[in-house]
């Protein structure tokens, strides 16, 4: 009787789970079955869930019209580029103002900090006009520069760094590496995990950004899959059924990296929250 | 062995030398380490920053010629242009209504989800993934979803006797699609922080209330809620901020429309900037340092508002 009533109890809960669960997954769901319809699928009424036939058409027609390869090498190059070098920079600059001694780095470190606050639209304009200016527009080193650090990845790695062993490095002076080298081989390889969150962050980001790459890129072949779908959408250039197969595209990568890389997606947010 | 000798060599001479002499050397490659970094922030951050004042008060088109000083000529036509009025309200309109219904549903999930077991990890798994997917995906998605003629939901509804809703195409209730559309994306974010500070609430607290017989609601509004309230403000005002810039979802769902009913000011400042002749930098600028002064004041409010209150 009471364990009767105890599953009674847990009904609520459990009914409103299933029903967002179902919500969230459905909208994917559809997404995939219907890149795999016909034309005729795809605008048929009333509307259908499931294909009633299987076909590779739409992915066929996406690569033939659209520039899909380009985009999703621009992309690519982009979310890439902006990850390795970003992760480099902002974890040389928060192992810098974590672990050593320099004039100014109270000063610097909270002005890094403010940049946090500026929203992108602010400095949107001037910026387009520099890299128009340095003739980088609609060039990957254009797309790539002005991301490669950022203050959230040095404020998350100047954590990270923070609380390491003091002992670490002065091992490493006293056999005499050069600070770079105690930063390459000793630490480093102590913070893979931060590493890898942060490298997950700036590619997630990076991959996804709409307005960002709008800007700067003018040529449909050097537009990421998310600006270049979404101009070609907003143009009404491009039919239902390769629309899908695109954002299926477009979605993929992610998709898969977030199944096997799961715990680092959600620890760079974890960190995140802490920031206040 | 590295404490040996930091030891050994303590009362030779005091330790504080022996770091003094390393440290005109590790300065320079400390400047050395921050210098990649600091560079790219300067020339991409800071300079467009000043420069965004500069440009707000010249006339200034795309092409950059016949660059001309206006005074306040931008921000006049700022406060006279009535879509700047409109899309200032359109983005407060899906601040106001988004940020507490993402925050509602992660909150309300957290009662079910906030616990560690394996089941529990796995919901939390699947509530994240639109967060990880393009707005332009989403977007996509959804459109059709919606889509009058086409669309399933628009279907099933007919069949239930609700008949022909264009969700994205209606004046009134385009925005408050876009909103639903957000939240859907944006939810498994909140849910994730709110779990992790959840799971901080020391256990201890829980045992003793249900020692003095409280139930599952009693438990979340009194321990649960002051234990994760430092998150859930840091939540409002991050999702605040980032409502207030708001541009991707209109980009791709609606362009604005109908009627500029779901144009934000991020849009407006990219389409006269950007999208429409005669690409005028110079108001884009003045728009978007208005947009500036409105996030950080709210920023400011929000902030002594909430996150004071939870000390």
């Amino acid at each position: 009787m009471r364990g009767w009533k105890k599953t009674l109890r847990r009904l609520p809960g459990f009914l409103l789970t299933f029903c967002i669960i179902i919500i969230v997954l459905a909208p994917f769901l559809w997404l995939f079955v219907s890149s795999f319809k016909t034309d005729s699928d795809v605008i048929s009424y009333p509307p259908r869930f499931f294909p009633t036939e299987w076909t590779f058409a739409q992915y066929k027609y996406v690569a033939s019209s659209i520039p899909i390869f380009s985009m999703t090498k621009t992309t690519v190059i982009f979310a890439g580029g902006v990850t390795i070098l970003s992760v480099l920079f902002d974890s040389m600059a928060g192992y810098a103002f974590a672990r050593m001694n320099f004039k100014g780095s109270g000063l610097l470190f909270s002005i890094i900090l403010l940049t946090m606050m500026v929203p992108f639209q602010i400095i949107m304009t001037p910026l387009y006009i520099e890299v128009y200016k340095l003739k980088l527009l609609d060039t990957y080193l254009g797309l790539i520069l002005p991301r490669a650090t950022s203050a959230f990845g040095i404020y998350m790695m100047k954590s990270f760094f923070q609380g390491l062993p003091k002992s670490i490095e002065e091992s490493g002076r006293i056999d005499g590496m050069s600070e770079f080298r105690i930063f390459r081989s000793l630490m480093l390889p102590l913070c893979k995990p931060a590493l890898a969150s942060l490298a997950i962050f700036h590619f997630m980001n990076n991959w996804n950004d709409l307005l960002y790459p709008l800007m700067l890129t003018s040529s449909s072949s050097m537009r990421t899959l998310s600006a270049g779908l979404a101009v070609l959408v907003g143009n009404k250039v491009i039919k239902y059924g390769p629309t899908l197969a695109a954002a299926m595209i477009s979605l993929a990568p992610l998709l898969i990296l977030y199944i096997f890389c799961q715990k680092y997606f959600v620890e760079g947010i974890a960190t995140e929250g802490v920031k206040e | 062995m590295n404490e040996n000798i930091s030891r050994e060599k303590a009362p030779g001479g005091a330790p504080a030398t022996i770091k003094k002499k390393y440290r005109p050397q590790q300065q320079k490659s400390a400047y050395l380490f921050i210098l990649p970094s600091m560079l790219i922030l300067t020339v991409f951050v800071f300079v467009p920053l000043f420069a965004s004042f500069i440009i707000s008060l010249l006339d200034m088109n795309i092409f950059m010629q016949d660059v001309s000083f206006a005074g306040f000529k931008n921000f006049a036509r700022v406060f006279q242009d009535d879509r700047v009025r409109g899309a200032t309200w359109n983005t407060f309109y899906f601040a106001i209504l988004e940020v507490p219904l993402q925050i509602g549903i992660a909150l309300l999930l957290s009662i079910y989800v906030a616990k560690n077991n394996r089941y529990t990890r796995a919901l939390r798994s699947i509530y994240y993934l639109p967060f990880v997917c393009s707005m332009t995906a989403v977007g996509i998605v959804w459109s059709m979803l919606l889509d009058p003629n086409l669309g399933i939901l628009p279907y099933l509804l007919r069949c239930i006797g609700i008949e022909s809703i264009s969700f994205l195409k209606d004046p009134d209730l385009a925005m408050p699609t876009v909103i639903v559309v957000s939240a859907w994306k944006g939810f498994g974010y909140t849910l994730t922080l709110i779990t992790a500070a959840v799971l901080n609430v020391p256990s201890s607290l829980y045992e003793a209330a249900e020692m003095d017989g409280a139930n599952t609601w009693q438990k979340f509004t009194h321990i649960t809620i002051p234990g994760i309230w430092p998150t859930v403000s840091f939540c409002i005002v991050t999702t605040t901020i980032s409502a207030l810039q708001m541009f991707d979802q209109a980009y791709v769902m609606t362009q604005g429309g109908p009627l500029n009913r779901t144009e934000t000011l991020v849009q407006y400042i990219y389409d006269r900037g950007f999208q429409t002749a005669p690409y005028d930098l110079g108001y884009a600028s003045a728009i978007s340092v208005y947009l500036f002064a409105i996030i950080a004041i709210i920023t400011f409010v929000l902030r002594k508002f909430i996150l004071e209150r939870g000390e």
